[in-house]
């Protein structure tokens, strides 16, 4: 790349990255100084407190179910969601008749907004209303439906669910175009072989596509760890803070109780979980162009 | 030609009419809680001061309950606030903490408006710190129980039983089973489920806060309470704890739960339904008076307003017993045009001011949305089984801190 060409690379770029500055990085680092503020609208006159908040957010009983129910939600709805939309990949690289018509019936929960999802699950898990407690009780002789967003038990195990639901076409459609790209004279090879579907699939099929099952893997992993609408919607992070994540712990300290330091700091620690993602998002990307570039 | 001579002259005339300079214009931001049609209402009676203050234009923003809050959060902070808005009884505290709004102590006594014209309650709640930060504008209490009439005798149950702690929970048993519910008890996380538990625990005896602002959730009255509302749970429809207010009126509506817990907004909507409904105040141990939950919003005067004195007129207008009932969509807290106000539009209106005039506001304290975090899952744990005592033991250690 010449001098100029280089001057002109940034001279494109100038825009995009002005627009991040302002609208992402600045932000970012306002937040991390807020973290080290008391500040409230009660107290708009930010008093510098250094890890204060650190420390008492930390000894929080919420701290702490925000943290394991982060862990959870994310890895709960991402490997479910990756098993689905491989599985769903699979059956749609098939070629069965109709597959245009399932492909379309497969991708409209991702097409639907979060919100929209929400509210359409939050009444099929109604108790009295819901199609799944009718479902339930129907198939399992229940006396009583299940409350599934009134426990603590079951809460976050419905809106996993919902997010599957809504998530599992997105890993879908990125299996299915890494699956028609697997190479079809090696899957032939293993059929003469004796290979069994299940043989094709472990040292066919999944190697050929790892690396982007491991992009798909940390993609997912920071879109879902970021995910409000469902939960927000659904439980509003209950019941009993079952099911508070980082999004709606920081919404409802921010904006519910205008404690705006402490939500700074449940933020700051938001960044740093997506921090180590991106990062780990990057090393796969990586090593994934390396493999390419040495096969 | 004749008609262009006419017209012409038309407007001339029109043109010579004197014209009003309105030096002054106010923002007036309110929520809007119901769809009863109230802002045609409203648009009148602006329209009245105008008309009668032709200084003065009004500019009324009307917004959903649930963005209300934060609207005003973000236009403080911004400095864009209003001149004049409703706040939640329970904010003005932390508003009135955080400078964001007037004292209207001298003023108020100055115009000869005093407490005795209002709910006291209502007064109350406008107070912070021994001064007035806002005008009572509308009120209503947390809860009457409204009940199935058919439901209640189908079981043989006397709606006065249903004003007792003992009576409530027999005929609960009692109109639970076959696919009904005996009681309406909701405990997700929202500002109904601690008003309504907290009437429980005013009824008892027991208060949130006592009078030197420590924590009385974990005193003998209010655990009791407590252990009563956890008792009575069995009657109430399953997953109360992600359930509102709202989800047991669409119960109620449909036929299948006996007794909702409800202020008197209800009514309009229960009078357009096919039940048989009536109501009572509450409810409370034998011998004692139910005692309610205040809710209500409060009118206040923000210090960036640049036009204060105008302000003070609209909201003296807005406040006064001519029109006050005109402009609320829950009841006038001036008490003579509540008296006209319920006379007019509810069911038992003197059973209804004697459950307001007996009314206890909740803790006036600028961090009260923390305080209520904290109740809401102290309610939670309770619904779900928690022992009582352990439950508030937690919860005041965690609301002593907060203080």
């Amino acid at each position: 790349m010449t001098y100029k060409d280089r001057w002109l690379a940034w001279l494109f770029l100038a825009p995009t990255l002005v627009l991040l500055a302002v609208f992402l990085y600045y932000p970012m680092i306002g937040t991390f100084v807020e973290s080290f503020y008391s500040t409230s609208f009660i107290n708009p006159n930010p008093e510098f407190v250094g890890f204060e908040v650190y420390r008492k957010i930390i000894a929080s009983r919420e701290f702490s179910e925000v943290l394991w129910n982060s862990v959870l939600w994310t890895v709960g709805a991402v490997i479910l969601q990756n098993i689905l939309g491989f599985s769903t990949a699979m059956l749609l690289n098939q070629g069965l008749p109709g597959q245009g018509l399932l492909r379309a019936l497969f991708l409209l929960p991702f097409i639907l907004p979060g919100v929209v999802t929400a509210i359409l699950w939050r009444f099929m898990y109604d108790p009295q209303l819901g199609l799944v407690n009718s479902l339930v009780v129907r198939l399992s002789d229940a006396e009583n439906a299940v409350a599934w967003l009134a426990s603590a038990d079951t809460a976050m195990i419905a809106v996993i669910f919902t997010a599957v639901w809504k998530g599992f076409p997105f890993s879908m459609l990125i299996y299915l175009a890494a699956l028609q790209s697997v190479d079809r004279e090696q899957l032939e090879a293993a059929t003469i072989d004796g290979a069994g579907p299940f043989r094709k699939l472990i040292d066919v099929i999944i190697p050929s596509v790892s690396s982007v099952i491991l992009v798909n893997i940390v993609l997912t992993l920071i879109l879902t760890f970021n995910y409000f609408d469902i939960i927000w919607i659904m439980t509003r992070g209950g019941p009993q803070d079952s099911t508070h994540i980082f999004p709606t712990i920081i919404y409802e300290t921010g904006f519910g109780q205008f404690r705006f330091g402490e939500a700074a700091t449940y933020g700051v620690f938001s960044i740093l979980v997506l921090s180590v993602l991106v990062a780990l998002y990057a090393i796969v990307q990586r090593t994934t162009s390396n493999r390419r570039a040495t096969s | 030609m004749k008609h262009y001579i006419s017209y012409a002259a038309l407007g001339a005339a029109l043109m010579a009419q004197p014209v009003f300079a309105q030096d002054v214009t106010l923002q007036f931001w309110d929520n809007q809680q119901t769809e009863s049609g109230l802002s045609d209402v409203q648009k009148a009676a602006v329209d009245r001061f105008m008309a009668e203050n032709p200084d003065i234009a009004i500019e009324v923003t009307t917004i959903p309950y649930p963005e209300y809050q934060q609207r005003l959060l973000t236009a403080v902070q911004g400095g864009n606030a209003p001149d004049i808005a409703t706040l939640d009884q329970i904010w003005l505290g932390a508003f009135a903490e955080a400078k964001a709004v007037v004292d209207l102590s001298d003023r108020a006594a100055e115009a000869g408006l005093t407490r005795d014209q209002f709910f006291g309650g209502a007064w109350d709640s406008a107070v912070y710190e021994d001064a007035l930060y806002g005008m009572p504008f509308n009120v209503d209490v947390w809860q009457f129980s409204f009940f199935n009439q058919d439901l209640l005798d189908a079981a043989g149950v006397s709606s006065a039983d249903l004003s007792t702690f003992e009576g409530l929970r027999a005929a609960a048993e009692k109109m639970t089973g076959d696919g009904k519910f005996g009681v309406g008890l909701f405990g997700h996380a929202g500002e109904d489920t601690v008003a309504v538990m907290n009437s429980f625990i005013f009824s008892n005896g027991g208060e949130v806060l006592a009078s030197d602002g420590s924590c009385a959730l974990n005193q003998p009255e209010a655990v009791e309470a407590l252990a009563y509302v956890q008792d009575l749970a069995q009657f109430a429809p399953n997953g109360i704890l992600s359930a509102s207010s709202g989800d047991m009126r669409e119960l109620f509506l449909n036929g299948s739960l006996a007794i909702e817990f409800w202020p008197a907004l209800e009514q309009p909507t229960l009078k357009s339904s096919e039940i048989n409904w009536g109501f009572v105040n509450g409810t409370a141990p034998e011998g004692k008076t139910p005692v309610g939950t205040f809710g209500g919003w409060n009118l206040a005067m923000f210090e960036s307003s640049e036009h204060k004195d105008a302000a003070w007129r609209f909201m003296q207008f807005l406040v006064s017993e001519e029109v006050n009932g005109d402009v609320v969509d829950l009841i006038p807290a001036n008490t003579n045009a509540a008296e006209t106000f319920l006379a007019a539009n509810r069911e038992g209106p003197d059973q209804i001011m004697a459950h307001l005039n007996n009314a206890k506001p909740r803790p006036l304290s600028a961090r009260y949305l923390e305080i209520a975090d904290v109740q809401m899952r102290l309610y939670q744990d309770v619904l779900s089984g928690t022992n009582a005592q352990e439950a508030a033991d937690t919860a005041c250690g965690e609301i002593d801190a907060i203080n």
